[in-house]
């Protein structure tokens, strides 16, 4: 046998440093720069964990962002899905009876039981049984007893009052209901996702302003202890509701938020989904080489709409957090939050060709940014300026990720 | 108004010399002191396995990279160029070997690209520019309008545009990467026509190929890279192709490679009456009623020009295309019908396609997961992912394969062709296929690996799996395979046993009839 020559063709070492150590580097410019700026009023626990808690809510759809914009996609509509869902949230806890909130969550839950039991028995039978039609027919019948008996529930809450833990469940699921939509309509039509989450975002930020009603009001949040009472409504908010905007008692002091939970949660089981699934390899594979993909057995349509379904859920779950942290449900509550959680992933080093990142990476930029407006609160920086600091860093982590500043630097010395 | 250029100049003299070229990659030398000349009017052959240094010796050449050691003259004053338009300038152009083009621009807009003639008021003069596209054109039998977007045209029509572009540079010398790998026959007949005329104007061509009947026939001289050196200049006369191999590989190849075994007698796949018609439903089918048999253990190949549908043949096999495609396929006995590749690979089948870079590897991805990708459900504990599984998996088809790669998980696109081809056969043997089918297996892969994959499949073979092989290379399906089908515009033609084929009676049954 003839041996061929081994052939490396040498990329760029430093490019690919600075792409995948970047975002740490950033990371630790940034946290040395508030160091030097604000020394211990910045370093101090209590600040530190104070930026989990602004960042933690945020986060959530930069870590939904990730898995989009690793298959090579975009989602516009995550800040829209973040206001639907808190407006939905705050009247699922504050109104008893039927309202428009109820009447869309509630259904859009029950159909999602049903389908999801629905594919599970198919999927268990089919191994068992193969008359493909006894398997269908005895699939929809449990299918469809689960969605009765979910819909009995819900109906039974709807009348007393919904509780904490059935809002964290209802209103993400609403959320990865209309997710799952977008991404059918992306990947069944073969349309650009950048248009079909732009009509999302129109859609989900309409739907929550006819919602709320009279134009888009805000709904707050009332609890028991506060003593107020809401006008026309009849219903406190439950107790534990509060709970998720409080914090955990660390060293004797309140001092860890629980939306940091939510936060390092979600990121710890995107990672493993990443790294450790094979929905994370064929997510890779699809942003890489969709037809590579699709040629190698990827289920590509599936994925993606999973992708979309995941990132409309966590975005949905924003809302929720967002409705505790602020005992209020807002229809403009995540406008423009798109633009922050896609800054934090292209921060954090994932490309927005696809292919290329990692969920950790987001984790880095949005604590960049955390940081970054943190400092600049900290030296009484006019939130214009800041804005406009956002911008450069923004612009200047990439330069820095694809390796221009390095290039400049070099021409720069000839 | 500018036609083909003319060079007065007296032929022997050199127009192009590069000397003791060095030049590193992070450090890592891949050429060691290549020398390297070109006269005026001369096709000069420039060959070499992959890896050998070609690319990199033109993209020294017309300004690419500019961190390289030695030197270079062009009529016989020093150059260094800092990019490709100061070559351009300088009468140096190049055609890649990807067609790099506006596809939605039209011939004449893809021609004057970013010198487009413009009159007083800065807007295009698209008169003044057409006319003289055409003027440049019609010199090398374009007879297509130069207002038709690049898009709607075919490969080597696209290639004649590239020529025009290069021409219309004034150019003295073009530099053509692998021109021939997407052109059919009578395509490389009218390139090679060109050549001829670009070289009765004087103007030099630098011709990179992997195809050694190819240099024989337009070249004047050939200059042979091996590992970064310069090997040899010599004359075409004065050699023959077994010492072209030679000097290409480091040693001479006794003979080519010649099969051995027999397919045994059952029948792994029945395909009846297989149909596709195109996406949009109209116009001719891509592929009309092909049926055949093939046997377990066999090699059986598919011949025919482009066009002809072999791509799509296998395609439809593997379930591509479902919603366009009718008909009846059996593997082992049972009907099977196949709406999404993954079905085709759950009942043995996979395919590796003939556009490496644009359908076979994810180019982002490492070696090992590029490995592993069709596979995973092999490497699964539970529903995870295992690392130790993967790396077992992927370590044992290294080996196998004899891959040549320093690290698993390097990027795909640091390793040769041969060696991206090797990691694509892994990955589909991993799947443990009954059925492979392969598409152009050899192609921009240099002697020696292209060697090696043969006794592969031959392996393969012997193991009881079958194999399909579409290949535009004669001489590579007649060196492999028990039978040979061709096709002719979608339409099974003729079907030859190994001991009935030869190229002229392929070359017959694959050409259009009338």
């Amino acid at each position: 046998m003839i041996k061929t020559r081994m052939n490396v063709v040498y990329a760029s070492n430093i490019k690919l440093l600075f792409r995948r150590l970047g975002p740490f580097m950033g990371l630790i410019a940034i946290f040395a720069a508030g160091v030097f700026l604000n020394g211990s009023t910045f370093l101090n626990l209590y600040n530190q964990l104070n930026v989990l808690g602004r960042i933690s809510i945020i986060a959530l759809p930069a870590v939904g962002m990730t898995l989009v914009i690793l298959t090579a996609g975009i989602d516009l509509s995550v800040g829209s899905m973040v206001s639907l869902s808190s407006v939905v949230c705050a009247m699922l806890l504050m109104e008893r009876t039927w309202t428009k909130a109820t009447s869309i969550a509630v259904p859009v839950f029950v159909f999602l039981c049903l389908v999801i039991a629905f594919t599970l028995t198919k999927r268990f039978l089919r191994r068992h049984i193969s008359n493909s039609k006894v398997v269908s027919l005895f699939s929809l019948i449990v299918g469809s007893s689960i969605g009765f008996m979910v819909f009995l529930l819900m109906s039974r809450q709807v009348a007393t009052g919904f509780k904490t833990l059935t809002v964290l469940l209802v209103v993400p699921v609403l959320g990865l209901g209309l997710g799952t939509l977008t991404g059918a309509v992306i990947a069944k039509g073969k349309i650009q996702p950048f248009i079909v989450t732009l009509g999302m975002m129109s859609g989900a930020v309409g739907l929550a302003k006819f919602i709320a009603g009279k134009g888009g009001q805000i709904h707050p949040i009332y609890y028991q202890a506060t003593g107020y009472t809401a006008e026309g409504t009849t219903q406190m908010a439950p107790q534990s509701f509060d709970m998720l905007s409080g914090k955990i008692a660390l060293f004797g002091m309140d001092l860890f938020p629980i939306t940091g939970l939510f936060f390092l949660a979600a990121v710890l089981i995107v990672h493993f989904i990443l790294t450790r699934l094979r929905l994370g390899r064929h997510i890779y594979a699809i942003g890489g080489n969709e037809l590579t993909a699709r040629l190698s057995g990827v289920r590509v349509e599936r994925v993606k709409i999973l992708v979309y379904g995941i990132s409309g859920g966590l975005s949905a779950l924003a809302g929720v957090l967002y409705c505790a942290s602020y005992t209020q449900g807002k229809p403009d509550a995540g406008a423009t939050w798109e633009l922050d959680a896609i800054a934090a992933v292209v921060i954090g080093g994932t490309s927005l060709m696809g292919g290329r990142g990692t969920v950790l990476g987001t984790m880095v930029g949005v604590l960049i940014l955390g940081y970054l407006s943190n400092i600049l609160n900290l030296q009484e920086v006019p939130s214009e300026v800041q804005d406009i600091l956002k911008g450069i860093i923004i612009i200047g982590a990439v330069l820095l990720q694809e390796g221009a500043v390095v290039r400049w630097f070099r021409r720069l010395k000839k | 108004m500018r036609g083909i250029p003319k060079h007065s100049q007296s032929r022997s003299e050199s127009l192009v010399r590069m000397k003791s070229i060095v030049k590193a990659f992070s450090g890592v030398r891949v050429l060691h002191g290549v020398d390297f000349e070109v006269r005026r009017g001369e096709i000069m052959a420039l060959m070499g396995e992959n890896g050998a240094g070609k690319s990199t010796l033109m993209k020294i050449l017309v300004g690419v990279y500019d961190d390289w050691e030695g030197r270079i003259s062009i009529d016989e004053t020093e150059r260094r160029f800092t990019d490709t338009r100061e070559a351009e300038k300088a009468g140096i152009a190049i055609m890649y070997q990807e067609i790099n083009m506006v596809p939605e621009l039209t011939v004449a807009e893809n021609i004057f690209l970013g010198r487009e003639p413009c009159t007083w008021g800065g807007c295009v003069d698209y008169i003044q520019m057409n006319r003289m596209a055409e003027s440049i054109l019609a010199d090398l039998h374009f007879t297509v309008p130069v207002t038709t977007p690049v898009s709607q045209l075919r490969v080597g029509l696209q290639q004649l545009v590239e020529i025009g572009k290069a021409l219309s540079l004034n150019a003295r010398v073009v530099i053509m990467d692998e021109p021939t790998s997407a052109l059919s026959k009578r395509e490389i007949e009218t390139l090679f026509s060109v050549i001829e005329k670009l070289k009765s104007r004087n103007v030099s061509v630098i011709y990179i190929s992997h195809r050694i009947g190819e240099v024989f026939r337009v070249a004047d001289r050939v200059t042979v890279l091996r590992d970064g050196r310069t090997v040899d200049i010599k004359h075409v006369e004065d050699l023959n192709r077994q010492d072209l191999i030679g000097m290409m590989v480091g040693r001479r190849f006794d003979q080519f490679f010649v099969k051995e075994g027999h397919p045994e007698d059952d029948v792994v796949m029945r395909v009846e009456h297989l149909t596709r018609i195109q996406p949009n439903r109209q116009g001719k089918p891509l592929i009309e009623d092909v049926s055949f048999e093939l046997k377990r253990g066999e090699q059986l190949g598919i011949a025919g020009l482009l066009g002809a549908g072999r791509t799509e043949l296998l395609e439809a096999l593997f379930g591509v295309d479902s919603e366009n495609t009718t008909g009846t396929v059996e593997i082992e006995g049972k009907a099977v019908h196949f709406s999404h590749p993954h079905h085709a690979m759950d009942a043995g089948m996979g395919l590796i396609t003939e556009d490496r870079k644009g359908s076979g590897l994810v180019l982002g991805m490492s070696v090992e997961h590029n490995m592993t990708l069709a596979a995973l459900k092999a490497i699964l504990t539970f529903i995870f992912i295992s690392r130790k599984k993967e790396r077992n998996l992927s370590k044992a088809y290294m080996n196998r394969l004899s891959i040549n790669v320093p690290d698993l998980d390097n990027p795909i696109d640091t390793l040769s062709g041969g060696n991206q081809q090797k990691v694509l056969l892994a990955k589909w043997l991993a799947i443990h296929p009954k059925i492979l089918l392969l598409d152009e297996p050899t192609r921009g892969i240099d002697v020696g690996a292209k060697h090696e994959i043969y006794l592969l499949l031959s392996k393969l073979v012997k193991q009881g799996i079958s194999i399909v092989i579409a290949s535009s290379e004669l001489t590579e399906l007649l060196s492999l395979c028990d039978r040979i089908m061709v096709l002719r515009e979608g339409k099974l033609s003729a079907i030859f046993s190994r001991d009935e084929a030869t190229q002229e009676k392929i070359m017959e049954a694959a050409a259009p009839v009338g």
